[in-house]
């Protein structure tokens, strides 16, 4: 995993109902009304609270009387204290976490892709080994002995950069013992070129393995076909079968875009779940450079439905005592229980950032090549005042209108990819699953407290 | 309105109880927790060996876990001198007055738990001998022959939280500081001390220097005296520390 990555990956965040400001709410607290009981969520320091039916009733009542009431109640209650989160924003990030886009190129067309078939709208580029190396220096040169630290391969199509690859895990896995830090790898794949000596250095270094897989059969090969327009889902599922039952240390998780086509979230996941995906997870498509595949608001409440249905599939099964890795929902129902409250979406220009083919730094794999969220090159290091900029500009308490939002340390305000292409279009969306969300985790702790028993979710 | 009902981890980390003032949580806390204002972090060591019940702040058995072995009862009132043959104490030398000649000053001193057990806390479940001396009543050292015990190491973190067995309900607690009475006057991390100048006007031109005691009874300025005699003791600030101390209250000195 990359660190500090959204709840929802690379999707905007998460979900409730009416958008930005509420007529009849708080920015500062949001009931959970669930069958096992009432409960608050206060927003500041993302706290959860069971309520007495008295309680719940005082804050209906204050909460129809409007925000200034609710935050009265808080205090009242001992829930008031300082701000969770500043206004400013912080400053020296250390880098923790890069992705290199190994292969500025692909073997796929598919219709929503960032990276514009995988060379980002330009020409096609591989990076070259002194840049790979370069980088590793970078990131393992700014972490301290004892820390942590990410180091992820993306492209266009990783695998098209075998040898860089090799070779760059191989030089940062002995510099990060040397240097005693404890540094993670992944990579995201379309799955169409993985060979099974692959599967062996990938579980060598303990991977974190994505494949990019949007459904079963034709609903995947109608999303990710070849150039040459042929389906891809026949030979991405042959090359991951060895992964799948070789993982012990490396993990392969399945990551499904969401568009306009694949709305069947509950066969999909099961089906991939089936398959023995370590984790199966949902990005909703919001931003596409052409607009193909982009989901509308109306689709939107599809996706919503589908993810509940997800969702509750999950907590059937949690309930049973078995194991059902549908990753947005254990990500938010960790995240909830520990009460996770940030300022920003994700750790891009923060703690994470992209390298291109050609060694410039960006705030994220999404934006090489991008203007928007360069953030300098590898010889200089990160340019510390378009990073402070980015961070000030960025930072949540800055959005509209996510300052009003209850959602808003939660959600972080939404990738900033997303946000900056198309604005905020899902927020009914991404409050609708966060409200999912608490109430599941709500159920779950009274159900099965045991699950969030440390080490887990 | 009764306290709501913390459940994920961030609401369990602020719990405020009813009455309690906003400085009682751990995040506002000033954390001083050596012996410390809100939890006193020494009563972690004092079950760290399963069976006995140790001093938070000595090496002292002061009780025995119910239903131990009688080689085990036995431990209480004794000395724990080292643990798994390190010691865990050491003699104190220095000297006695500014430039004076070195001397033994204490035979036997204790080393705080958390050094002293550094080695051994990361092994729970181990099982480590122990050795013990009698109490000298007189020295409040160790004396006589040692016995040697094996005794199991027991987790006093388990999951990134206090084991439960480790302290009783009320242990974190029950060795506060008391900061306007005994370390007021003799804080052991020099906490206090940050807060108030203890000697002052200092005069170094004689072989002793003179200057005003902050403790000193008469408070007449032409008085320097710092004679441990004429001091303000325990005793009296525990009866009367708002008066001896002073306070500026709404911008006068108390009474
Ligand atoms: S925080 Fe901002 S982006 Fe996120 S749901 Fe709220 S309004 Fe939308
Ligand atoms: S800004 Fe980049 S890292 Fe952050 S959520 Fe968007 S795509 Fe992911």
């Amino acid at each position: 995993m990359l660190l500090n990555l959204p709840l929802l990956p690379s999707a905007g965040g998460f979900p409730l109902r009416d958008s930005g400001t509420h007529a009849a709410g708080s920015p500062d607290v949001r009931l959970v009304e669930t069958d096992a009981g009432p409960h608050l969520f206060v927003v500041g320091g993302s706290r959860v609270y069971g309520l007495t039916e008295d309680q719940a009733d005082d804050f209906r009542a204050a909460m129809a009387a409007g925000g200034e009431a609710a935050a009265r109640l808080l205090a009242d209650a001992g829930l008031d204290g300082p701000p969770a989160i500043a206004d400013e924003p912080p400053t020296e990030m250390p880098m923790r976490s890069l992705s290199l886009a190994v292969a500025q190129k692909c073997n796929l067309a598919c219709t929503y892709c960032y990276a514009q078939e995988g060379d980002f709208g330009g020409e096609a580029k591989a990076m070259p080994p002194e840049v790979a190396r370069a980088a590793v220096r970078r990131l393992l040169g700014e972490c301290p002995p004892g820390s942590k630290a990410n180091l992820a391969f993306l492209g266009g199509e990783p695998l098209l950069a075998r040898v860089v690859l090799r070779e760059a895990t191989e030089f940062a896995a002995e510099l990060a013992r040397d240097r005693g830090v404890r540094l993670g790898f992944s990579i995201t794949s379309n799955g169409t070129l993985v060979r099974p000596d692959d599967g062996d250095f990938f579980e060598r270094y303990g991977f974190a393995v994505t494949i990019s897989l949007d459904g079963l059969g034709d609903v995947h090969d109608r999303q990710r076909p070849y150039k040459g327009g042929a389906g891809s889902f026949a030979r991405v599922v042959e090359n991951v079968r060895p992964l799948l039952a070789q993982q012990r240390r490396m993990q392969v998780s399945a990551r499904v875009t969401v568009t306009p086509q694949n709305l069947d979230l509950p066969q999909t996941l099961d089906g991939l779940i089936g398959m023995k995906f370590h984790s199966v997870g949902f990005s909703p498509m919001l931003a596409s450079p052409t607009g193909r595949g982009q989901l509308q608001a109306g689709d939107l409440d599809a996706v919503l439905a589908g993810m509940i249905a997800c969702g509750t599939a999950f907590e059937r099964r949690v309930r049973a005592g078995e194991r059902y890795p549908f990753t947005n929902v254990v990500t938010a129902l960790r995240e909830i229980h520990r009460g996770t409250h940030r300022p920003y979406p994700c750790g891009a220009g923060a703690g994470y950032f992209g390298v291109s083919a050609d060694g410039r730094l960006s705030a994220c794999h999404r934006f090489v090549g991008d203007a928007a969220g360069d953030m300098g090159d590898l010889v200089d290091g990160v340019d510390r005042g378009r990073q402070q900029k980015w961070l000030a500009e960025r930072h949540v308490h800055r959005q509209e209108p996510c300052r009003s939002c209850w959602a808003r340390y939660l959600c972080g305000g939404g990738c900033h990819h997303e946000v900056l292409a198309r604005g905020r279009p899902a927020c009914d969306y991404i409050r609708g699953w966060l409200d999912y969300c608490l109430g599941a985790y709500v159920r779950l702790l009274t159900a099965r407290p045991d699950y969030f028993a440390a080490g887990n979710p | 309105m009764p306290s709501l009902d913390p459940k994920n981890l961030s609401a369990r980390l602020r719990y405020r109880a009813a009455g309690n003032p906003p400085t009682t949580t751990p995040v506002s806390a000033i954390a001083n927790c050596f012996p410390g204002l809100e939890f006193d972090f020494r009563n972690l060591w004092r079950r760290i060996f399963v069976g006995i019940i140790l001093h938070e702040a000595d090496n002292l058995v002061v009780g025995v876990e119910p239903g131990v072995s009688p080689t085990i009862a036995a431990l209480a009132g004794k000395r724990l001198v080292a643990v798994n043959g390190v010691a865990i104490t050491a003699a104190v030398t220095g000297p006695q007055v500014v430039g004076g000649p070195v001397t033994q000053l204490v035979p036997a001193a204790f080393l705080e738990w958390t050094n002293a057990l550094a080695d051994i806390v990361t092994r729970p479940g181990a099982t480590v001998p122990c050795t013990f001396q009698d109490d000298d009543p007189a020295t409040g050292g160790p004396v006589g022959p040692a016995t040697v015990v094996d005794l199991t190491v027991r987790a006093i973190l388990t999951e990134g939280a206090i084991a439960r067995d480790a302290v009783q309900p009320g242990e974190l607690t029950q060795s506060l500081c008391s900061p306007w009475q005994n370390d007021y006057r003799e804080c052991g991390c020099y906490y206090w001390a940050a807060s108030r100048p203890d000697y002052v006007n200092v005069d170094t031109t004689g072989v002793a220097s003179t200057g005003h005691n902050w403790l000193q009874k008469d408070r007449d300025p032409a008085v320097k005296d710092y004679f441990a005699s004429n001091l303000i003791t325990y005793e009296e600030l525990f009866r009367n520390w708002p008066g001896l101390l002073r306070f500026v209250v709404q911008g006068n000195d108390s009474e």
